[in-house]
């Protein structure tokens, strides 16, 4: 079907002389793809190639007593086996490189797995069926824990403890709160004088990302003590630097070479396997292949998580939303990953594409003994997106109104002040609601088919509210704001069982959020501004001025990670 | 270790190779070749046959004689097998139906299984390779011991218009069935007498519905007959929640599927 352009729509916003933009190009891949020559990781062929399968637990929570490996070590075609004590530092968290979140999550479980399919050790063998059979003779002692699955349960007293970086299975935001507030106006009395409340209960069972080409690395010896590594990984650097974390060896030995990903979405940014096939290769000189089957690909593969969302609406009988309330459920599973980013992501987009003067969300990044979710498309938006609009719909079920025209009258329009406190611009939602009633035939009233996104918008609905409720709940004490990572490098691979700082403990000295850095002086850029088309943050405080960097404090050892990526924390200064 | 592939001209030679039981018999090879390439280790020697005869198709004896080697494909076009073409047609995709066979779909677990599903309606014969003949019933029965030996060819009576299939998956075409329904309804003088009704991916194996079977026994096809059909057919099911739907979902549609199978029906 032939795509439709609009081009009269905000015709005036745009420059239509680009040269990709709005016109069919082809994929860069597509020859390689369609022809069969797209070469992929496993493509890559090594001389005495040894394949490393993972003994996986069978349970969703248990202690390790004991892993007994001699007998795997005797069988046929074995090299090694590795456990955790093989890996130099044992202890990670994905994000440690953008400097957010604790490390919670070891390569290989050397005390405790927190679920099903957790690897207890890696057999490096010379052929993938010998290195199935001796991963069925790695004897492991368990003793079964009690375990959590749901969200709401998991973080009840008394509810099993799944990630011990985080006692109370809630992940730590900016180091005060068990979760991501959002504060925007006041809700509770907003909800007092609404003509209707509108509650509701929505979720999402986690989505397999399911590429074709499962997850994968090969590693093999290079000269010069350096290792190179073909993967399947879609965040080649993050990888990297993943790598370099787990293994404690500098950047520079490692040369990783990605290429073709046979389908991401996303689930391909775990870096699960890289660490471990060149881990397999330093531990036995031979180019090692750490490769899912399908199964664990399903089952071990981290996926989009899944989300359970309460709304709660105020209503006025002409279909006006004043207040919107939010309180939500991640499901990151037994660690972390990219749940607590997905989170920060998914509050900055609420209330949705509307404009509500009172918005509320208390957004929760829980830990269960479920396989811990990553990345894919668009996360933090796609669930909380579904239970926005299918709220809209109960909405408009319940005062009696056009669903499309509840979107319109409700609808973002340019310089509106948003929940998180940006002024919207290029909004569209109107003429999206338009056009797609158009298609459908929908019959809109003479109000909406006038609407536009272009009017209506900034003056009063420009304002930040004129107060904001606030409140201290789920405070927690003994986390640090910045520098969740530990500084410096444990002087022993460090295990599960570490004590970790646990609410009500007395908070540690604050390590600086940012690292030292004078940046040069900012010159705008010599092309001609933009007129502003909106009152200049009317009743918003002033702007902060950007915090002078402060000196390192005195004996704060170095850093772990780098930050080059500190915006993410939602805290960035514009 | 390595995998031995061991290959006879018989059935019968197969069948004595198979005596110690770590064997694993190749028929079309779409399950059992993909958990080999997988390096399943539970696979240590594949015994084949390469007797023409399993790969035939002929009527004896007022009954159609399908060879177990017989795959989706053949069964699909041969003249003979046309009431079995609806059911072979809706298994796998063109690759698949060109290597899988009848007499594997008969071991193949859920969600596979459609053709045994058919078959077991049909009230088919099974003969094995030392000749001897047993309802496919008890080769279905899930405490049962299997066949007792390798299935040599499968024998089935022309239903004459009285059977009846439909597949329902998710994905279109190719997808596997959540549950599949086959019927064999014959109606001399306009009542139906001594239905027999299957679903598969209502249990492990394909299972007759015997409730439904019953509302439907000596009454004509008519609106009232369906819905007593309907209401009794997932009675007596412990149905599997799995990754294509849960029991619950299964036992709500189980009644919705066949009512319109039968309804279907002129």
């Amino acid at each position: 079907m032939a795509i439709e352009f609009r081009k009269d729509l905000f015709a005036d916003e745009r420059d239509d002389d680009l040269n990709e933009i709005g016109k069919p190009t082809q994929r860069q891949d597509m020859l390689g793809h369609v022809t069969g020559r797209s070469p992929f990781y496993d493509d890559h062929l090594f001389d005495g190639l040894c394949h490393i399968r993972c003994a996986r637990s069978p349970h969703h929570h248990a202690r390790i007593r004991r892993v007994d490996t001699s007998a795997a070590e005797r069988m046929p075609g074995v090299r090694r086996v590795i456990t955790a004590r093989d890996v130099p530092h044992n202890l990670n968290t994905l994000l440690s490189l953008l400097d957010f979140g604790l490390d919670d999550e070891e390569l290989i479980a050397s005390e405790r797995v927190a679920y099903k399919g957790e690897p207890v050790a890696a057999v490096i063998a010379d052929t993938e069926r010998q290195a199935r059979e001796a991963c069925r003779a790695v004897r492991v002692d368990w003793e079964a824990l009690p375990h959590v699955l749901d969200v709401e349960e998991a973080i009840k007293p008394g509810a099993p403890a799944v990630n011990p970086a985080y006692p109370g299975n809630l992940f730590v935001y900016h180091g005060k709160y068990d979760h991501q507030k959002l504060r925007y106006g006041d809700v509770e009395a907003a909800l007092r004088t609404a003509d209707h409340v509108v509650t509701g209960r929505y979720q999402m069972s986690p989505i397999e990302q399911a590429p074709i080409e499962t997850c994968g690395a090969i590693a093999a010896p290079e000269t010069n003590d350096r290792f190179v590594c073909y993967t399947s990984t879609q965040a080649l650097f993050f990888s990297l630097g993943t790598a370099v974390k787990l293994l404690d060896v500098s950047s520079a030995r490692l040369h990783f070479i990605g290429g073709t990903v046979g389908g991401g979405f996303g689930g391909k940014v775990d870096s699960l396997h890289e660490p471990m096939a060149i881990l397999g290769t330093m531990l036995t000189g031979r180019p090692c292949k750490y490769m899912f089957d399908r199964e664990e690909e399903m089952q071990v593969g981290a996926p989009r998580g899944a989300e359970r969302w309460y709304l709660t609406d105020g209503v006025m009988n002409d279909g006006r939303i004043v207040a919107r309330k939010f309180v939500g459920y991640f499901d990151a599973g037994a660690t972390t990953r990219l749940s607590s980013y997905a989170i920060i992501k998914g509050v900055g987009h609420l209330p949705g594409p509307y404009t509500i003067p009172n918005v509320y969300a208390d957004v929760y990044c829980v830990f269960t003994n479920r396989t811990p979710a990553t990345a894919m498309r668009g996360f933090g938006v796609t669930g909380v997106d579904f239970a926005i609009e299918s709220h809209m719909d109960e909405v408009a079920d319940t005062i009696g109104m056009d669903p499309i025209e509840l979107r319109i009258l409700n609808a973002y329009r340019d310089g509106d002040m948003k929940a998180h406190r940006r002024l919207a611009k290029n909004t569209a939602l109107v003429e999206c609601c338009q056009v797609a009633a158009g298609k459908a035939g929908w019959g809109l009233s003479q109000a909406a088919r006038a609407a536009s996104s272009l009017t209506g918008g900034g003056g009063a609905r420009a304002e930040l509210p004129a107060f904001t409720a606030t409140d201290e709940h789920g405070r927690v004490a003994g986390f640090s704001s910045g520098s969740y990572a530990q500084g410096g490098r444990p002087a022993e691979p460090t295990g599960r069982g570490d004590p970790r700082p646990a609410p009500g403990s007395a908070p540690r000295p604050e390590p600086r959020h940012e690292p030292p850095r004078h940046e040069p002086p900012r010159h705008e850029p010599s092309r001609t501004p933009e007129p502003r088309r909106e009152p200049a943050y009317a009743g918003a405080p002033p702007r902060p001025e950007p915090p002078s960097p402060a000196p390192p404090a005195p004996g704060e050892p170095p850093r772990r990670a780098p930050t080059r990526f500190s915006s993410i924390s939602g805290l960035r200064r514009r | 270790m390595a995998v031995t592939v061991e290959t006879y001209a018989t059935l019968a030679e197969a069948q004595r190779a198979m005596a110690g039981g770590r064997a694993r018999f190749l028929g079309g090879g779409t399950i059992l070749m993909r958990a080999l390439n997988e390096a399943d280790p539970s696979i240590s020697t594949i015994v084949r046959a390469t007797d023409p005869a399993l790969r035939q198709i002929r009527p004896e004896g007022g009954e159609i004689m399908i060879g177990a080697g017989v795959t989706m494909a053949e069964l699909a076009r041969h003249r003979d097998t046309a009431f079995l073409a609806p059911v072979a047609r809706v298994i796998g995709g063109p690759q698949v139906r060109a290597a899988a066979t009848v007499a594997g779909n008969l071991f193949a677990a859920a969600p596979y299984g459609d053709m045994a599903a058919a078959l077991l309606a049909l009230g088919a014969t099974i003969e094995t390779a030392d000749g001897r003949r047993q309802p496919i019933e008890e080769l279905m029965r899930p405490s049962g011991s299997g066949a007792g030996g390798l299935v040599a060819a499968v024998r089935v009576a022309d239903p004459r218009g009285a059977f009846h299939f439909c597949k329902v998956s998710r994905v279109k075409p190719k997808g596997v069935s959540l549950i599949s329904i086959a019927a064999l309804l014959p109606r001399p003088g306009g009542r139906i007498e001594r239905p027999r009704i299957v679903f598969n991916g209502m249990g492990p194996r394909p299972v007759r519905a015997a409730e439904a079977e019953r509302a439907l026994e000596g009454r004509s096809l008519d609106a009232a007959a369906i819905a007593a059909a309907a209401r009794a057919a997932a009675e007596g099911f412990d149905p599997p929640d799995d990754a294509l739907a849960s029991a619950w979902y299964r036992r709500e549609v189980a009644g919705v599927h066949l009512a319109r199978l039968l309804t279907g029906i002129r």
